[in-house]
């Protein structure tokens, strides 16, 4: 019985809406530098309205900045948390698709066993099953996670795997602050054991982790009071996006299916066939017949069922393809691009190797737009570019939190926004971290040396930054505002401090 | 269309005994020991040109769909009570200690939103109930709210806000503006998107770079140089961020004393709701800000008495029953707003909760709007077959014609098929 909308009275194309746009005349404001926007959308009344008024900002595409022209450099920004010197010198010693292919195997190419073995070590919790975490304090329990993740994002060798491990937190996401210890059992046996594996595997791995369906209330979802909440997000967040074909009916149809999947005592998956609806359902044009309550637990496999439906529908295949796209490469991925990496999902039956293989393209970066750090990303490459030495991360996870990424903490499954248009505004807290880290030498939570810059002449100090921070791509404008700073004064300990963190502070460190 | 002209020449006495200009004027003439200069107030002087008669805007945005069945009862359907056996208030009439408060003879309130009735009673906060998107039924939050921030529902294309477009077509209210939108988040809301020196400030009062007070001048100099040259949006946010550092830095945010002795409590929502009550009396040129109050994805045991309903209620109410009594009912041209995704179910769930629904409630508040009551466009119903899919209020209120009707009467924007494009607004007597 649902009422049709009543139609709004017109309906302007994106066009239309452009033209309104212009209408309101004024012509682009000198000195506003904005060389991507097209004449269409710059012009409203106010200076820097123009440029953002239509909203394009938000998907702006903008070009490369000038300097960065090596390919391999390119690669590395894209699929690191900030190239450092060891980073730069392997990439141009295996060259661009052997340095790819190594971190895509990171398994078998790049021993990191010494990095694991002092994750091991300082955070002993992570490995334990759900029954040994459940008694245990859940602020230690999730200081430990947090920790671990920054710590092996900034250390580890397997930093491709790393930027994966960020994205299927995201696509997976999950409050832990809902969950409890539970998500630390997620982290492990769901993220990281299948990030870089097959998504087939990682679905039905999420699908029956007691993070995710008591996160998303499927624990409370029975025969005549089926709960939508992870049934919906199933198809609209994990799998064929929210244009991919279902509708309403569909997540009423699935929640139905779902019943019965919900979680031990002792914090485990369990299927509980009392709580299961046995009548006939229809998801996505397939019918699963009734059946008898005398099925028991086979009927578990109607679940499964529609799971592989899913797995293998033409919309996860696509939209995996995008998210992954916007991820490494581009705001706006074309259907040439969506069409290779779905291809890749496709014909490898979900490997996500090749996707991201695919995904990373050496010319598809060339004409990558600049993609904004977020604040995690932000401070882990801070502390990877400064070489850092960490003593205690937790502080470096709080300024994360502070500057709008709370680890594990978004409180919505769609993850945290991923637009610059989002992001670009918090600026000044980012400044006041950049300035407290190069300025830190803290014994207690981490701190910089700055003796290497400290070689002599204001160029000897510039190029350590210029190698450290930017990969030897340093703008030349940003190189002569930094040089007259430290000329400006004695060259010391603080004056090279306070270079050190504007060039932190500085646009082109927010970039990527 | 019926765009309903409201005069402001004939503006209520409320707001001549206290406009802001006089309100610094007369501060400042004063000698010392005749008023104690609150020591929040900017100790800088901006120009005297706050002829404006526009209102600020507050939007708030309830995240998570929040269950206006639940916050504004209809306590004359008595099937009502019988859908949510679980979670129901009792009906004002009942002797339960718990019961609802009546609004008038249909709709009440939970003792959870008992913040708000000081305002409603002073004819300040106006109810709307069956309030949504007509033109789109997402059960997505995502698509559902960008399509309400946005200003436009089903349009994917659009990605500026309606508040960054209502402040991109409107002149500044102070001469030098250096925040006009502030979003009290760490990243800017959609509502805010496009909208021209606007920042998400997560806590505007500490907001600065540190390090060592003698060189900040001079890095500050060479960020605003650095980032001249980089590329928008990044640019834009950055130059603003340095304005806006320097006149936050002359605020003493953390000292503000609230008026009529209201008193915010520590909520996220609230402590975000007096930075605002701050930066609207300190007079720096704001004429709109965005916050959000999440919590409101109530799917299970949502109990409206002691639950997690309950406490999210509270938040809200007393949130915004603080901010009436410090900033409304003290006279200052404020408008706010508050508006949810979508509602949720009529009917309760089988986990005490509820799931996704349409139409929800909408409030707004503010001297200048037709406060006191419930308005309701037309009431749906909750018979079976008069609920949507037989199981949600039907929406008979677009959130676009509230919002129309604010941005041209009391913001005095007229350009509305560009705030809102495709929408032809109906004026519901919002304002007066």
């Amino acid at each position: 019985m649902q009422q049709q909308p009543p139609k709004g009275p017109e309906k302007p194309s994106r066009r239309d809406f452009l033209r309104i746009g212009t209408k309101r005349g004024g012509s682009a404001p000198a000195g506003a530098a904005a060389p991507t926007r097209s004449a269409a959308s710059a012009s409203v009344t106010e200076p820097r309205t123009a440029e953002a008024v239509s909203g394009d900002a938000a998907q702006a595409k903008l070009p490369p900045l000038a300097p960065w022209t090596d390919p391999r450099m390119r690669l590395i920004r894209r699929a690191t948390y900030g190239p450092r010197a060891s980073d730069i010198s392997d990439v141009k010693t295996l060259g661009y698709q052997r340095w790819l292919n190594d971190q895509v195997n990171y398994a078998t190419r790049i021993d990191n066993s010494a990095l694991e073995a002092d994750v091991v070590m300082r955070w002993p919790n992570l490995s334990r099953s759900a029954a040994e975490l459940a008694p245990l304090d859940i602020n230690m329990l999730r200081t430990e996670l947090t920790n671990a993740t920054m710590y092996r994002a900034v250390f580890s060798k397997h930093q491709l795997y790393e930027r994966m491990v960020e994205f299927w937190t995201d696509h997976f996401s999950i409050d832990i602050n809902k969950v409890n210890h539970l998500k630390l059992v997620d982290d492990r046996a769901v993220i990281r054991r299948h990030a870089m594996g097959k998504f087939g595997d990682l679905l039905k791995a999420s699908a029956k982790s007691p993070a995710m369906l008591l996160y998303l209330d499927q624990n409370l979802s029975r025969v005549g009071a089926p709960n939508q909440n992870y049934a919906r997000e199933l198809m609209e967040l994990h799998t064929l996006g929210v244009d991919g074909g279902y509708t309403q009916r569909d997540v009423e149809e699935l929640s139905r299916v779902l019943t019965g999947w919900t979680i031990s005592a002792t914090g485990e998956f369990v299927f509980t066939p009392a709580r299961h609806d046995f009548g006939a359902k229809t998801v996505l044009g397939v019918t699963i017949p009734a059946s008898s309550s005398t099925v028991g637990l086979e009927a578990v496999k109607e679940g499964e069922q529609i799971l592989d439906l899913l797995i293998n529908h033409p919309s996860t295949a696509r939209f995996l393809a995008t998210k992954l796209l916007k991820w490494f490469v581009t705001p706006e991925p074309t259907t040439e691009q969506v069409d290779a990496v779905a291809g890749a999902y496709r014909a490898t039956g979900g490997d996500i190797k090749r996707m991201v293989r695919a995904t990373l393209n050496e010319g598809w970066l060339a004409q990558a737009p600049l993609k904004m750090k977020r604040p995690y990303h932000l401070v882990v490459s801070a502390l990877r570019n400064t070489s850092a030495l960490v003593v205690n991360i937790n502080n470096a996870v709080g300024v994360a939190g502070s500057l709008g990424q709370p680890m594990f903490q978004f409180l919505t499954p769609d993850g945290f926004p991923d637009g610059m248009e989002y992001w670009a505004g918090n600026i000044t807290p980012r400044w006041a971290f950049l300035t407290t880290l190069a300025a830190s030498t803290s014994t207690t939570t981490y701190r910089v040396n700055v003796s290497p810059y400290l070689t002599g002449t204001p160029d000897a100090a510039l190029d350590v930054l210029n190698a450290e921070l930017f990969g030897g791509e340093m703008a030349p404008a940003t190189r002569t505002l930094l040089r007259n700073y430290i000329a400006g004064g004695t060259i010391n300990e603080a004056r090279m401090r306070e270079t050190l963190g504007l060039a932190l502070c500085s646009h082109e460190f927010q970039w990527y | 269309m019926s765009h309903h002209d409201h005069s402001h020449e004939s503006g209520c006495p409320e707001y001549r005994g206290l406009s802001r200009r006089e309100f610094i004027a007369s501060s400042s003439s004063l000698s010392a020991a005749a008023l104690v200069f609150p020591d929040w107030l900017p100790r800088i002087t901006f120009a005297n040109n706050f002829s404006s008669t526009r209102d600020i805007i507050v939007s708030v945005f309830l995240r998570g769909a929040a269950d206006g069945m639940a916050m504004v009862i209809p306590h004359f359907e008595p099937r009502y009570f019988s859908l949510r056996p679980n979670i129901r208030t009792p009906a004002p009439d009942s002797l339960a200690a718990n019961r609802a408060i009546a609004l008038d003879n249909r709709f009440s309130i939970p003792p959870a939103m008992s913040g708000l009735l000081p305002a409603y009673r002073a004819g300040d906060l106006l109810v709307m109930h069956a309030a949504g998107q007509r033109t789109n039924n997402s059960r997505s939050h995502f698509d559902a709210q960008r399509y309400m921030e946005v200003g436009k529902p089903a349009d994917p294309d659009i990605s500026s806000g309606w508040l960054g477009r209502h402040l991109a077509t409107v002149p500044p209210i102070a001469a030098a503006p250096v925040l006009r939108g502030i979003g009290l988040s760490t990243g800017l809301a959609k509502t805010l998107v496009g909208a021209p020196q606007t920042l998400p400030i997560a806590d505007p009062a500490n907001y600065g770079i540190g390090g060592s007070a003698t060189t900040r001048a001079a890095r500050m100099a060479l960020l605003k140089d650095n980032y001249e040259g980089s590329v928008n949006p990044l640019r834009a946010a950055a130059l603003d961020a340095v304005g806006t550092i320097d006149v936050l830095s002359r605020l003493n945010i953390n000292a503000y004393t609230p008026a009529s002795g209201a008193t915010y409590p520590n909520t996220g929502f609230a402590r975000g709701l007096r930075s605002i009550a701050a930066l609207i009396k300190s007079d720096i040129g704001l004429e709109a800000a965005s916050i959000d109050i999440g919590g409101w994805d109530t799917h299970a045991m949502q109990d409206p008495n002691g639950g997690q309903m309950a406490n999210v209620m509270r938040q809200f109410a007393q949130g915004l029953g603080a901010f009436w009594a410090d900033v409304v009912s003290t006279g200052y041209r404020v408008t706010v707003v508050a508006m949810s995704e979508f509602g949720r179910n009529v009917p309760e769930n089988g986990s005490a909760g509820t799931d996704h629904g349409r139409a929800s409630v909408m409030f707004a508040m503010g001297k200048r709007i037709a406060g006191g009551r419930v308005y309701v466009q037309s009431w749906p119903g909750i018979e079976a077959a008069q609920l949507e899919n037989r199981m949600d209020l039907q929406v008979t209120l677009d959130y676009r014609d509230v919002l129309a009707e604010i941005v041209q009467n009391r913001l005095e924007n007229k350009n509305l098929s560009f705030v809102f494009p495709g929408w032809t607004p109906t004026f519901r007597g919002v304002t007066k």
